[in-house]
């Protein structure tokens, strides 16, 4: 960072003064370099100009809301809305585009203008009003996340930026945050403004007796902190190459810890922008260290939240120490101990930081395969000498579809003898699954495979890979065809929709009302079968869909709201579930109100609904053999690297499937499959 | 009677709402009460029995926001334990001291490091989501005993027990907050913790006692939530903190600590509760239902602002 160059000492000294550096901070330094030289060595690619510049890439977004919540909780506040604002403005930006015909940079500057609107939303409550931060923004956290819901409805999906807008994701945001983040840092440690905030985050009051503008200077930070989010949002979109209601998820939690791991005090008064770049980037670095490591992605979450808890320790450790230092006599002496115990505070610190990557690399250097790989080379005929690495991705890793997609992609690992890396977003996140395309792009995989969660933002980040020579097969959702070989077809969305209307309509008789249980409003792909579903029921004029309800991957609430739906409507035929966690979730709701003229159908897997299947409550449950697609996936990937499979074949020799088409370049599994009380024995997954 | 109903505004106000809701649905949507009304009250159980210990954390100035994976972790375990035979009765104390040793972890941080407990539990959440996704990988727990769905009781059993149980906690609580001294205590702590401490009140172990009574809660609410349904969703606890603590502020109880009651956050769960299902009757989209809950949290507290305006 800025501090990197040797200096003679009193520049020293002045410099370290200038960067604000804490102890904490200097832990932090350590820290990150820990976590650099030890993924150097059991990370594949990893210290390589191209991993730095993902890192950077990557963190931009949230370290714009970090810079932003550094300035607020200086002051003693907080904000929970930022990750939330910033879905609001990325949906604005999409409508401001695409619906009001304005230029991508007049959309932006609106989009930004949005988020300075929405930060004094906040900062009215919070100055005017005097209710605590945490309250206002944690209602306005559900507002703005409504807003945008409302807004595209859940469904609607801003793509198809123009190329020079994407080109902006691409780099050119470094500077921007650099500039950003060199702003802030003068704002806080350079002006009056900057003193006015740690003032005000000691005691306001005192600082309102110093002639501080307090309402004034609070105000400030809450709107900088929009307009930040407002500003992430667009490069968001540039980055992601869309924009939907769920961006930003979650960042707030992340921007947190990485302002508080960098040495702001979360009761506020003090705090270092520089800090807070390190906390950021020791984040980001063990993220996509574990990840170019093969590491599973969650230990990066649990070692994140050990990291951030240490911190505080030792934040709190160190400021009570401070506190109790000038009620002694001795100010000398005392202040020789403290010097020692802190010594001793932070030796341990270190230490304890090194042992637990130490320790979570220990796991990992177990399963890490030899050195940096060369880019396959095009089309070589014949199994290569080297074993194939092939990465795949789930849409998330929780669901029991991918789980037995996993099953499958395992099977024909070990058949085929390739190294499988198997990870994925821990929910349906399209922004995490670019992350990881890029980082596998950067490990330098020989096969990408991947369910895209958003097949048109998730190409641009194929497309980056494939110039590198990495074959991409998609599967189960996919991507542009520019963006992928190949696509593994497990169905239709039209073959889906019809299936799933058809068999409603069997299942009904043809007439009378149902209802649809869908994981949220914004995935793509079942909105992709409910368009179909809704084509189909034209063909069927005496049935009525009565309403949709979101689950939102959730059993709990799929149980819920079916509940909800079946009181509501006392002439409901039938519960649709289109999405697996939601099948047996609403045949538990339909066997507890005892409604016996109810029926349930849905996707889901055999095991998970064979109770309700012979029970008679759920009466058909459509999948294709999802094992099957997993397996059909990680074949193709292979015979692409050996160049078995090239395009235009007409078809594909994939083991115990026999041989299977090939309709141009989408490769066939089959039609869905019915499972009912007669067959559904007969399959265990 | 002014000072009451000042004393008592937000109470009133909160009831108030919920009763011109229930009247809007039985104008609009009589058959909501045929049966939606009870489903609903089945469905808060749990919601009620974290709402009471996140009314103890936060009457004591803290939060907690890890309630909703502890929640999750205790579930997942529990199922574990009955599917590896325990019986029942077992499964439900180990699992109650699985919550409280969870809160005893946060608690000690918070009580005895002197650590801002958002920040302590913001991490325990993280660890607790991601080190239950990474041993379990999303997995639901199958193959439960019978006795596990409605402790083996009927369903119209069960969901009586599942109410009357949070019911009785509930009383409990509200009777202690008001008449125990160690109730006193809670609410001394979080008015002012120096004045409590030169009171004679030791504020370390109040504020551990909570956290410990929040994750014990929790494990109670973990066992209220997963037997409803014979298998165990990993995911049941997933954004239940926000919607706990939403409660809990729209029921009047001040985050700077010190101020509210348990009845006020009956009805707050109420409310926020019903909101839901009654869009549906309502026939409102469902999209809206998030923001008309933003909504309901800034006017709750904009009232609480004009009443420290108008007061004293």
């Amino acid at each position: 960072m800025t501090a990197a160059s040797p200096n003679p000492a009193g520049a020293g000294a002045r410099l370290r003064a200038a960067v604000h550096a804490s102890p904490q901070q200097w832990v932090l330094a350590g820290l990150l370099a820990v976590e650099v030289g030890v993924f150097s060595v059991v990370g594949t690619n990893f210290f390589s100009a191209d991993a730095a510049y993902q890192v950077t890439r990557l963190s931009v977004e949230l370290g714009l809301l970090a810079l932003a919540l550094t300035l607020v909780i200086v002051t003693g506040g907080i904000d929970l809305s930022v990750g939330s604002l910033l879905g609001l403005c990325a949906v604005l930006f999409g409508t401001f585009w695409r619906d009001f015909g304005m230029s991508p940079v007049l959309a932006g500057g609106a989009a930004i203008g949005v988020g300075g609107l929405g930060g004094l939303l906040n900062a009215v409550f919070i100055t005017r009003q005097r209710i605590p931060p945490l309250i206002v923004t944690l209602g306005s956290f559900s507002l703005f996340r409504g807003l945008a819901e409302g807004i595209t409805r859940g469904v609607d999906n801003y793509t198809n930026f123009p190329a020079s807008f994407l080109a902006l994701g691409n780099g050119p945001q470094i500077p921007v945050f650099l500039a950003t983040a060199a702003g802030a840092w003068l704002l806080l440690h350079r002006s009056t403004v900057g003193r006015a905030l740690c003032a005000i985050g000691h005691t306001p009051e005192g600082a309102r007796h110093a002639g501080i503008p307090v309402e004034r200077r609070v105000a400030l930070v809450y709107v900088l902190s929009g307009l930040a989010s407002g500003l992430a949002a667009v490069i968001y979109a540039a980055r992601v190459g869309q924009a939907k209601a769920d961006a930003g998820t979650g960042y707030e939690l992340a921007a947190i810890t990485a302002v508080v791991l960098g040495g702001t005090s979360i009761f506020g008064g003090r705090g270092s922008i520089v800090g807070s770049l390190l906390g950021l980037f020791a984040i980001a670095i063990l993220q996509i260290g574990l990840r170019l490591a093969s590491g599973p992605a969650e230990a990066a979450g649990v070692l994140t939240g050990v990291l951030l808890l240490v911190a505080i320790s030792i934040q709190g450790a160190l400021s009570r120490q401070a506190v109790a230092r000038p009620a002694t006599a001795k100010p000398t002496e005392e202040e020789l101990e403290m010097k020692n115990s802190q010594l001793a505070v932070l030796c341990v610190v270190i230490l304890a930081a090194a042992a637990i990557v130490a320790s979570s690399n220990y796991l990992l250097v177990r399963s890490i395969a030899t050195g940096p790989r060369a880019a396959p080379s095009a089309g070589g005929v014949g199994p290569p000498s080297r074993k194939i690495t092939l990465a795949m991705m789930p849409k998330s890793k929780g669901n029991a579809y991918f789980i037995a997609c996993q099953r499958g992609a395992e099977a024909a690992a070990r058949e085929l003898g390739v190294d499988l890396i198997w990870d994925g977003p821990t929910d349906p996140d399209p922004a995490k699954q670019n992350e990881i395309v890029d980082t596998w792009a950067t490990r330098g995989v020989d096969v990408i495979c991947v369910a895209a969660e958003n097949g048109k933002g998730l190409s641009t980040a194929l497309r980056a890979a494939r110039k590198k020579g990495i074959r991409i097969v998609t599967y189960d959702a996919d991507a542009d065809p520019d963006a992928r070989d190949f696509f593994v077809n497990q169905a239709t969305p039209q073959g889906i929709g019809y299936t799933l209307m058809d068999t409603a309509a069997r299942v009904m008789g043809g007439e009378g009302e149902f209802a649809i249980i869908t994981a949220s409003l914004t995935a793509a792909n079942m909105n992709e079968w409910r368009k179909h579903i809704n084509e189909r029921l034209a063909k069927y004029p005496r049935i009525k869909l009565l309403d949709v309800r979101p689950c939102d991957d959730i059993q709990r609430k799929a149980q819920e709201e079916t509940t909800v739906l079946l009181n509501k409507h006392a002439n409901l035929k039938l519960i649709m579930a289109i999405c697996s966690p939601a099948v047996p979730g609403a045949a538990e709701a339909v066997k507890q109100s005892g409604r016996e003229g109810v029926k349930v159908i849905g996707l889901g897997l055999p095991n998970e609904n064979k109770a309700y299947v012979h029970e008679g409550i759920t009466e058909a449950v459509i999948l294709w053999n999802t094992m099957n697609l997993g397996y059909l996936t990680v074949r193709a990937g292979h015979d692409l690297v050996t160049g078995r499979l090239r395009p235009g074949a007409r078809e594909i020799a994939a083991g115990r499937l026999g041989t299977l088409r090939i309709e141009g370049d989408n490769i066939l599994l089959g039609t869905p499959f019915v499972f009912t009380k007669d067959n559904i024995d007969q399959f265990d997954f | 009677m002014r000072t009451l109903l000042r004393r008592y505004l937000r109470e009133i106000s909160v009831g108030a709402a919920y009763a011109a809701l229930l009247a809007l649905l039985a104008w609009q949507a009589p058959r909501y009460f045929q049966q939606q009304f009870a489903s609903v009250w089945v469905s808060i159980a749990p919601i009620l029995v974290l709402a009471i210990g996140m009314t103890l954390v936060i009457l004591s100035r803290n939060i907690d926001i890890s309630v909703g994976w502890q929640l999750s972790v205790c579930g997942v375990v529990g199922g574990l334990l009955a599917r590896a035979g325990v019986p029942m009765p077992a499964v439900f104390a180990l699992v109650t001291v699985l919550g409280a040793a969870m809160g005893a972890v946060n608690g000690a941080l918070v009580a005895f490091m002197r650590l801002p407990s958002i920040v302590v539990t913001l991490a325990t959440m993280v660890i607790l989501r991601q080190g239950l996704a990474w041993a379990r990988q999303g997995e639901a727990v199958y193959g439960l005993p019978a006795d596990f769905q409605w402790f083996g009781l009927s369903q119209a059993a069960g969901e009586g027990v599942l109410v009357l149980a949070a019911m009785a906690l509930f009383c409990a609580f509200a009777w202690g907050l008001r008449w125990l001294a160690a109730g006193r205590a809670v609410y001394a702590v979080g008015s002012d913790r120096e004045a409590a401490r030169l009171a004679g009140i030791r504020t370390g172990r109040v504020v551990f006692a909570v956290f410990v009574l929040m994750g014990a809660l929790a494990g109670v609410a973990a066992m209220l939530q997963s037997v409803r349904s014979p298998q165990v969703d990993p995911n049941a606890g997933k954004d239940l903190e926000l919607r706990v603590i939403a409660a809990v502020v729209v029921g009047g109880v001040a985050v700077s600590g010190g101020r509210g009651t348990l009845i006020g956050v009956l009805l707050g769960v109420a409310l926020l509760g019903t909101i839901g299902s009654a869009l549906v009757f309502l026939d409102v989209h469902s999209t809206w239902q998030r923001a008309l809950e933003g909504g309901i949290i800034l006017l709750a507290v904009s009232t609480d602002a004009l009443r420290r305006r108008s007061g004293p």
